[in-house]
């Protein structure tokens, strides 16, 4: 070891122990050693625990009937746990994307309100954000509960309109509008409308940019698309041919041998890798030649190649399954394509069906037809649009304030109209601010609509409880969470930074 | 305050004086706020309408014949203890009295309120006074009950309300109220002839101490269930054993607020507030002891075992160190030091396999020893230096040693539940903790983030992200189910420990994001200069980089303390009796007050609500003292 060496020699390098690259990285590798070491100890116990308690940890209950029932949702009799969870997948989403929509509008108002020149609006926008941000959203959920669950009961006719609109302790009926068997189709001659119509507006603006008349260009877009809809209303069941391309394609990759994605991923591995390494080393390369790689490059390359390998031979040796599984699913889901086209779907793509009351027991209730929203739904939906709305609106007011007073005097001297100020100078600069919180409050509402677990709303954490109530896998129904969740929140994080990128002040 | 108004409003070269606001007369008011063009004008009709008819959705509400209020005032003391025993219940005022004359104190030393004119005081009053008319006259008249207390309808459902007038004269005492502001109100505009200030800490100690002398003479009612039985006197004043602490938790405030405004003139200054920021430090652990431990230490332990045991630790680390901190170490100092830590990790390892036992506060005790070791080379040189090191050892030491004694002994409090602390107590004594434990964590996360170490920054990138894409209550479940399974066979851990850990380290993963924010406001020169003047890395982050970063962050810190209390509620779902629980599920499972719920879950909201705006205001008031976005 260099300690021993004595003193007097004079070391090009310090000793080992005293090297500031290797202790660095020896620290690095001791940390990821003892943090990975720890997981594996605690899954190690884990595992151990539930052998002996007799609950292997498998995803089999994914294919077993639950028999469970669901309070609301595409399919409230799932026939596996799988379609169970998939049921408070939606459930999940649905409430997010409504929530976030709402949200937005009422938060975009009560801001505006907060900025009014009109002291009792800006009173009553004060009020409605410090009483709503300040309560727990759990606590405002329970007791829009509460309240919801004391109204009337249902009655034949329990009202408000008769027919359209129903409200009673069990919830509200809405006319439900939803895709019908031609919907696909109809798609595709969208997919097609939505081209001509923007080559249109691009036309109609280099014609606004060459005579300087107004042109319209996204009025008359929507015109052109708004007509390829309707035409499409009715002709599209020419596109029903596509659904044999669906059936080949779900043929072909049935087809395709196992080893040879087995193989393919593995080269992607180390190909990645390998790639990553060269681009390293090019962009360590000067006119001169070649750089002087520091002991830190020598470190990251040998990271790389060897995460590579081992990455390969994770998904050769020790997952196989993985490539079966991939052509599988993609085959399945090509397939599951195929038979939305084709196959006599010539009705309306788009239907509408009014909500009823039916009893068929002692007592009578909402029948299918209708968009029944629960109590649970009710609450969890308010409770999420109310409080996100109170943080969306400080976004807003803080958005705007922060546009220097100078940009909408100096709109105004150009002689724009106060509305046409907003819509070209102020709120594109606001938006640049607001978009990376409002993102942040989106992710938050997202997460949040899991307290519905409080009110019996079937979203995929009440089900995945139900689940592992009745099978015991806490395990496995919590990774589906986390998975689930984490997918929703990187989805939302690339929407919005795909947003924030266009939207960013170009600079040189 | 004042120096900065007096040079904000010097008079510019030309010796013109800024233009002050105008005085509105009311209609002008009116004109320039409420009716300016038409399209405001409208929108001020239909927003007073609004109003109006909001308030009076939420007065009907409020003083609606079906609500239950009995619900709520038997069941409070359910709703801040759940079911600590009555015998034990001085405990509770102790540790809450120890609070009291804590703030006191922290506000007489601390707190500097201003003055408040006289005049506005009496706006207030007066203001007061009109809201309070407009409730009495926009709450709907009274549903008319018959003999047996139930409301009468019609033969179409609907229900019979008196007439107004009728209801105008039910509400005289609320009338009487009314005109008793006003005359406070008016007697104290007229009285101030000499426009006098006074000071907003003295007006709020009268309020508070009105607000309390009250409950001897207000007839606000007797309502308790003990013992199984159910009290419901509406004619009296309180019970004896509300008004009695509350009167002395008054008194105790009001001493403590005197003796700090002692202190503040006094020479201890510096003294003192160094010792009530100490007391704040170790109230939590003591408080927490106070309430459930047993009061009565065992002293032969004490003197047998912790005593000797801190003393030992505190004398021979000192020597340790002061061996460390010599000028002629050189490296043998760091070899010894790498020693002392793989030590420590030994000792817990071995805790683990339970190869021996040990005392965990000997084990905390070594990983101190260690850290302070590997911190010795920055001390090395002059007396002065290595004596700073000895002291914050031993003060170290005497902190940790005192407070693991403490938390250390058996619990004499038996409670009738499973759970030894419920209601409000409990989201308190989580919300306490969970920020306590999570900061220092955040801060190392937020560090390793922001590292130039590409495999901590891995590593605390991608525990960070994983937690923030995830949302609490599946921590909180997956830590009170797993925790059991992950432990080795021999260690249990409390379900409110488990729940504890899961929701510290979901915390701590925001708490880093806010810091990071800090550190990423610290320009690079505070990083070159640091270098310059030769400092250690890890002096430089703790003396230089993070008191900025710190500051920077304030507002985001409290911010992220008022999220970590609101979000204490999800502790009801997962089975813990914190006082949403019990106003969710406890109350309305009682057979005098079957599905009783709104009620307690609205108090519950008020109560959420008055600490959150509290936090919030106070952070206000932090942020422009620490002038942030001035300086």
């Amino acid at each position: 070891m260099a300690t021993n060496s004595p003193p007097s020699i004079d070391h090009s390098r310090p000793p080992l122990y005293r090297d500031v690259t290797v202790v660095k990285w020896v620290v690095q590798i001791a940390a990821l050693a003892l943090t990975l070491g720890a997981l594996w100890f605690l899954a190690d116990q884990a595992g151990d625990n539930l052998r002996a308690s007799n609950v292997p940890t498998d995803y089999d209950f994914l294919s077993v009937n639950p028999g469970i029932d669901l309070s609301s949702g595409i399919d409230t009799d799932p026939d596996t746990g799988g379609r169970a969870l998939w049921v408070g997948m939606v459930n999940t989403l649905r409430m997010a994307v409504a929530g976030i929509f709402v949200a937005t509008i009422l938060g975009v108002i009560v801001g505006l309100a907060r900025l009014s020149n009109n002291w009792l609006l800006q009173k009553i926008g004060t009020v409605f954000v410090e009483t709503l941000r300040n309560v727990p959203l759990l606590v405002q959920i329970l007791f829009y509960g509460a309240v919801f669950a004391s109204l009337d009961r249902v009655t034949k006719d329990v009202g408000p309109i008769n027919g359209w609109l129903h409200l009673s302790n069990k919830g509200l009926s809405l006319p439900r509008v939803h895709i019908a068997d031609g919907f696909y189709q109809w798609l595709i001659v969208m997919c097609i409308g939505i081209f001509i119509a923007n080559e249109f507006r691009k036309r109609r603006i280099r014609q606004q940019d060459a005579t300087g008349e107004e042109s319209y260009p996204l009025l008359s877009a929507f015109a052109v698309l708004t007509f390829v809809a309707a035409v499409g209303w009715f002709i599209h069941p020419i596109f029903g041919f596509v659904g044999e391309i669906f059936g080949a394609l779900s043929s072909f990759v049935s087809g395709i041998p196992q080893t040879v994605l087995q193989i393919a991923i593995g080269v992607l591995c180390v190909g990645s890798s390998a790639l990553w390494i060269r681009s390293f080393l090019n962009s360590r390369r000067t006119p001169a030649g070649l750089a002087r790689l520091t002991d830190d490059d020598y470190f990251r390359m040998i990271f790389a190649a060897v995460g590579g390998i081992l990455g390969a031979i994770f998904f050769l040796i020790l997952w196989p399954g993985l490539s079966s599984w991939m052509i599988n699913s993609l085959s399945d889901l090509f397939n599951v394509l195929s038979n939305k086209f084709g196959d006599g779907r010539t009705g309306r793509p788009i239907d509408v069906d009014l909500p009823n009351i039916v009893q068929t027991g002692k007592f009578p209730n909402y029948g299918p037809s209708g968009l029944n929203f629960s109590i649970g739904f009710a609450a969890v939906f308010f409770g999420v649009v109310f409080y996100t709305a109170a943080f969306i609106a400080e976004i807003v007011r803080g958005g705007i304030l922060a546009v220097p007073k100078g940009q909408s005097e100096a709109a105004a001297a150009l002689g724009l109209k106060r509305a046409t100020a907003l819509r070209r100078v102020i709120i594109p600069q606001a938006a640049r601010v607001m978009l990376p919180p409002l993102g942040n409050q989106y992710l938050n509402l997202t997460k949040n609509t899991s307290l519905a677990i409080a009110v019996g709303y079937s979203d995929i954490v009440q089900v995945g409880q139900t689940v592992y109530n009745q099978t015991g896998k806490t395990l496995p129904v919590v990774s589906i969470w986390m998975l689930f969740y984490l997918s929703c929140s990187l989805s939302i994080s690339v929407i919005v930074n795909f947003f924030n990128v266009r939207m960013r002040i170009v600079e040189r | 305050m004042e120096n900065r108004d007096a040079i904000l409003t010097i008079p510019d070269e030309n010796g013109s004086l800024p233009p002050k606001a105008p005085n509105l007369s009311i209609g002008q008011w009116f004109r320039k706020n409420l009716f300016s063009t038409w399209v405001n004008g409208i929108l001020t009709v239909l927003g007073t309408a609004a109003a109006l008819l909001m308030l009076r959705g939420v007065l009907n509400f409020v003083f609606s014949e079906n609500r239950q209020w009995d619900a709520v005032r038997t069941n409070a003391r359910a709703l801040m203890t759940l079911t600590y025993p009555e015998s034990q219940y001085v405990r509770v005022w102790v540790a809450f009295g120890s609070v009291v004359v804590l703030a006191g104190l922290s506000a007489g030393i601390w707190a500097d309120w201003g003055r408040l004119p006289a005049r506005r005081l009496a706006g207030w009053f007066m203001g007061a006074a009109g809201f309070l008319a407009v409730c009495i006259l926009v709450r709907e008249p009274s549903v008319l009950m018959d003999l047996e207390g139930k409301t009468i309808r019609l033969p179409d459902g609907s229900l019979v309300r008196e007439s107004f007038a009728s209801a105008m004269t039910d509400r005289a005492n609320w009338w009487a109220v009314v005109a008793l502001l006003l005359i406070v109100g008016g007697v104290i505009w007229r009285s101030d002839s000499d426009k006098k200030q006074l000071k907003i800490t003295q007006v709020t100690y009268l309020g508070i101490g009105l607000g309390v002398l009250s409950l001897w003479v207000a007839p606000y009612g007797h309502y308790a269930f003990t013992d199984g039985t159910y009290i419901a006197d509406p004619n009296s004043t309180v019970a004896f054993s509300t008004k009695m602490p509350w009167t002395v938790m008054w008194i105790m405030l009001a001493i403590g607020f005197f003796a700090g405004r002692w202190l503040r003139t006094s020479s201890y200054l510096v003294l003192a507030k160094a010792g009530s920021n100490l007391l704040w430090l170790i109230s939590p652990v003591t408080l927490y002891f106070v309430i459930l431990r047993d009061p009565a230490l065992d002293y032969s332990h004490v003197f047998s075992t912790d005593l000797p045991m801190g003393l030992a630790f505190g004398i021979l680390g000192a020597c340790f160190l002061w061996f460390l901190t010599r000028s002629d170490i050189g490296e043998i100092g760091r070899i010894l030091a790498t020693a002392m830590l793989g030590i420590a990790i030994f000792n817990w390892v071995a805790a683990f396999f339970g190869w021996y036992p040990m005392l965990q506060k000997a084990r905390i005790s070594f990983l101190l020893l260690a850290v302070a070791a590997l911190l010795a080379p920055n001390f090395v040189g002059e007396a002065a230096k290595r004596r700073q090191l000895l002291l914050g050892w031993l003060g170290t030491m005497a902190l940790v040693h005192y407070l693991a004694t403490m938390i250390n002994t058996p619990s004499t409090v038996e409670l009738q539940s499973t759970e030894f602390l419920g209601g409000l107590g409990l989201t308190l004594f989580v919300a306490v903790f969970v920020v306590l434990l999570s900061f220092p964590l955040g801060v190392l996360l937020a560090l390793g983030r922001t590292s130039k170490f590409p495999i901590f920054r891995i590593l605390s990138t991608s525990y960070i992200e994983v937690i923030r894409g995830v949302p609490l209550i599946s921590v909180l479940i997956f830590f009170s189910v797993m925790v059991p399974l992950f432990l080795p066979d021999g260690m249990e851990l409390a379900e409110l420990g488990a729940v504890l850990t899961g929701y510290t380290l979901f915390s701590a993963a925001y708490l880093a994001e806010n810091v990071r924010g800090g550190l990423q406001s610290v320009t690079k020169g505070q990083y070159e200069a640091a270098d310059a003047i030769g400092l250690t890395s890890a002096q430089r982050t703790g003396f230089i980089v993070l008191p900025q970063a710190l500051r920077v962050s304030i507002p985001q810190l409290v911010g992220q303390v008022i999220a970590t209390f609101k979000e204490t509620s999800l502790l009801a779902i997962i089975g813990l009796f914190d006082f949403l629980r019990v106003a969710n599920s406890v109350i309305p499972a009682q057979s005098e007050f079957m599905g009783v719920k709104r009620e307690g879950i609205l108090l519950v909201a008020v109560i959420y609500f008055f600490f959150n705006f509290v936090i919030s205001k106070y952070s206000q008031r932090l942020e422009r003292r620490v002038g942030l976005g001035e300086r």
